[in-house]
C-alpha cells in the first residue's frame, strides 16, 4: 500500500472512531436502539432486498421477449429504487392528524403516474431506437443494447 | 432439493463489474459529501454554545444548505441501492481463513465493508423517514445521525484507501472493458452478456437518481412543487405556509396565549412585562424569511413585528445572547438560545403577523421569533419570555 494510501485509511479510520466513540460515549442509552437499526439496515437489503430485485430480474428475463428486456431493465432500475423511497409516503406513517400540512398529497395517485410517466417514456425510447436502427442496421452505438460484438471479443479473453 | 449458499461464481452479468462500481461508487461519494458537509452545517447552527458563532448571512444560507442535505441524501438511495446490487456477489466471496495473517486482513477488510454498508443504509433510511416526520425507533434521530456521519465518512474514506487501484484501472478504460489487474467477481468463463450494457446501467442510473431528486425537491424548491409527486409537503398550509408542529401538538392552550398573555423580558433582576398592544406600539417592520426545516423543506413568507434589538432595547440590552422560553409544554425546543449576532441583527423579529395576518395560533400566536439563516426548529414560537443570557 502506498504512503498516501495508508494515511487515507489511517485519517478514515480515525474519523469513523469518533463517530463510534459519539455513539458509545453521548449515545450510550440509545446504542442498543441505533444498533439494531445499523445492522438491521444492512440485512434488510442483503437478505431481502437484493435477493428480491435478483428474483424479479431473473422473472423478467424468463417472461418477456428478448427485444423488450433493455428497456424493461431501464424501467426496472428506475421504479426499483423510486418505489424503496416512496415506501414512507405511500404508507404515510409519519402523519399526525392536527397537522394537515404534513404530507399533504395524494401520494398513491401521484405515484402510479410516476410509474406510468417512467414506463410510458422508456417504452417511447425503445420505439424510437427500434426504429432508428431498423433504417440504420450498422449503428452499433445504441447504448441500452447489448454491447457492441467487436468489444465483446476484447473484453472476453476467454472467448476462442 | 439441495440448498447451499451462493458463491460469487453464480453470478454471471457483466454488470456485476468494478467498472461500474466505481463510477456509481464516485456519484455516491460526491453525495454522501455533501451531505455530511450540510449536516455539519446544521449542526453547527443547532449547537447551543458554538465556539465560532454561525452567520447571520446569507438569509437564505440555511435554507439552501439544508435542502441540499436533503436533496443530495434522497438521490443516494439509488445510487446505493445499484451500488450494492453491482458488489452484491462478493458478499458470496470465499473467506480467507489461513494463513492467519491473511485471515486478520480478510476479515478487517470485511468489518470495513460492514461498518460501511451499515452506516451508509442506516443515515439514507433514517434521513429518509426523517424528513417524512416517521420515526418508529427509540434513539434520538438528530445525535444518532450525527455520530453515524462520522462513522459512514469514515468508513467511506477507508473504502477509498482500499479500493484505490481497482478505481484507478476502471477509470483507466472503457466502462465495457475489465481491468485484468482488478477482475469482476462473476466467473469470467461463464460469464453472459446480458440485455444492457454497463453503459446502460449506468445511464439508468443517473436517471433513476434524477427521478428521486425531482419527486421530492418540491418540498423545498417552489418551482418543482407541481412535479414532485413525493414531496413531502406541497409548501401550502394556513396562512399560506406549512406547519411543524401545531399548538395542540405542543400543548399550548388558548387560556395560555388568551388576554391575560404577557411577554417576560429580563435582564438579571430587572424586567418589563409586556401586553400585545405594547409589542405593537414598538415600531413594526416587515421581512421576507424562509422558514427553513431541519426535516429539509423549506418556504418563504412576509413577517410583521418589531425588531428582537427593540424589544431588548426596553430593558437596556444589546450584544448578548437571549434565552427565548415557549408555552410549549409538550416536546423539545420549548426552549432557544438567540445568539447575540442574531438577537441583534435587523433581520431578526418577534414576528406578530404572517403574509399579512394576525399569527393563527399553529403558527405561535401571540409571537415568535424569525431570524434569519435558521433553522425552523430554533425559530421558537408561542414566546413568554426572553431573558438576557
Amino acid at each position: 500500500m502506498s504512503a498516501g494510501r495508508l494515511v487515507l485509511a489511517v485519517v478514515g479510520t480515525a474519523v469513523a472512531a469518533y463517530g463510534g466513540f459519539l455513539l458509545v460515549h453521548d449515545r450510550l442509552d440509545d446504542l442498543p436502539s441505533a444498533l439494531v437499526w445499523l445492522v438491521g439496515g444492512a440485512l434488510v437489503h442483503d437478505l431481502l432486498l437484493a435477493p428480491l430485485a435478483l428474483l424479479v430480474l431473473a422473472l423478467l428475463g424468463r417472461l418477456l421477449p428478448a427485444s423488450w428486456r433493455a428497456p424493461a431493465g431501464v424501467a426496472f432500475v428506475v421504479l426499483a429504487t423510486v418505489t424503496v423511497l416512496a415506501v414512507p409516503f405511500l404508507g404515510r406513517f409519519g402523519a399526525l392528524p392536527d397537522n394537515p400540512t404534513l404530507l399533504d398529497r395524494d401520494y398513491t395517485t401521484g405515484y402510479l403516474v410516476l410509474v406510468g410517466v417512467v414506463l410510458g417514456l422508456v417504452l417511447a425510447g425503445a420505439l424510437v431506437r427500434s426504429a432508428r436502427r431498423r433504417s440504420r442496421p450498422e449503428d452499433l452505438s445504441a447504448p441500452l443494447d447489448e454491447a457492441p460484438a467487436d468489444r465483446r471479443d476484447q473484453t472476453r479473453p476467454d472467448t476462442p | 432439493m439441495a440448498v447451499r449458499t451462493p458463491s460469487q461464481t453464480d453470478f454471471t452479468s457483466r454488470l456485476h463489474s468494478p467498472a461500474v462500481a466505481a463510477r456509481v461508487g464516485t456519484w455516491l461519494g460526491i453525495t454522501f459529501g455533501i451531505c455530511f458537509l450540510t449536516g455539519l452545517v446544521s449542526h453547527w447552527a443547532q449547537v447551543p454554545d458554538p465556539l465560532v458563532a454561525f452567520p447571520t448571512r446569507p438569509a437564505w444560507g440555511y435554507r439552501v444548505t439544508q435542502g441540499l442535505h436533503v436533496i443530495t441524501g434522497t438521490a443516494a438511495i439509488p445510487l446505493l441501492l445499484v451500488k450494492l446490487w453491482t458488489v452484491y456477489p462478493r458478499l458470496f466471496g470465499r473467506v480467507v481463513a489461513w494463513p492467519p495473517r491473511a485471515a486478520v486482513v480478510h476479515g478487517l477488510e470485511r468489518l470495513a465493508t460492514l461498518v460501511l454498508v451499515a452506516s451508509g443504509v442506516f443515515q439514507l433510511v433514517t434521513g429518509l423517514m426523517n424528513s417524512t416526520q416517521w420515526y418508529p425507533w427509540e434513539f434520538s434521530f438528530r445525535p444518532t445521525h450525527y455520530a453515524v456521519a462520522w462513522l459512514a465518512i469514515g468508513a467511506i474514506v477507508v473504502h477509498v484507501a482500499l479500493k484505490l487501484p481497482a478505481i484507478r484501472g476502471a477509470y483507466a478504460r472503457d466502462v465495457e472493458e475489465d481491468d485484468p489487474d482488478h477482475p469482476p467477481p462473476y466467473d469470467v468463463e461463464h460469464s453472459r452478456d446480458g440485455v444492457m450494457s454497463r453503459r446502460g446501467l449506468l445511464r439508468s442510473t443517473w436517471l433513476a437518481a434524477t427521478v428521486a431528486v425531482v419527486a421530492t425537491a418540491g418540498a423545498t424548491v417552489p418551482l418543482l412543487r407541481k412535479v414532485s409527486v413525493l414531496g413531502v409537503r406541497t409548501g401550502d398550509g394556513p396562512q399560506g405556509l406549512p406547519i411543524n408542529r401545531t399548538a395542540v401538538a405542543a400543548g399550548v392552550s388558548e387560556e395560555a396565549t388568551g388576554s391575560s398573555w404577557r411577554l417576560t423580558v429580563l435582564r438579571g433582576d430587572s424586567g418589563r412585562r409586556l401586553t400585545l398592544d405594547d409589542l405593537r406600539a414598538l415600531p413594526q417592520q416587515t421581512v421576507e424569511l424562509p422558514i427553513a426545516c431541519v426535516e429539509g423543506w423549506s418556504a418563504s413568507a412576509t413577517w410583521t413585528g418589531p425588531r428582537m434589538s427593540d424589544v431588548m432595547a426596553l430593558v437596556g440590552t444589546s450584544g448578548a445572547d437571549v434565552g427565548v422560553y415557549s408555552l410549549q409544554t409538550r416536546g423539545a425546543f420549548s426552549t432557544s438560545r438567540l445568539p447575540a449576532n442574531f438577537a441583534d441583527d435587523p433581520l431578526t423579529l418577534l414576528a406578530l403577523e404572517v403574509n399579512g395576518e394576525t399569527l393563527s395560533p399553529d403558527h405561535g400566536y401571540p409571537c415568535r421569533i424569525i431570524a434569519p439563516n435558521r433553522p425552523g426548529v430554533l425559530q421558537t414560537k408561542w414566546v413568554t419570555r426572553l431573558e438576557t443570557l
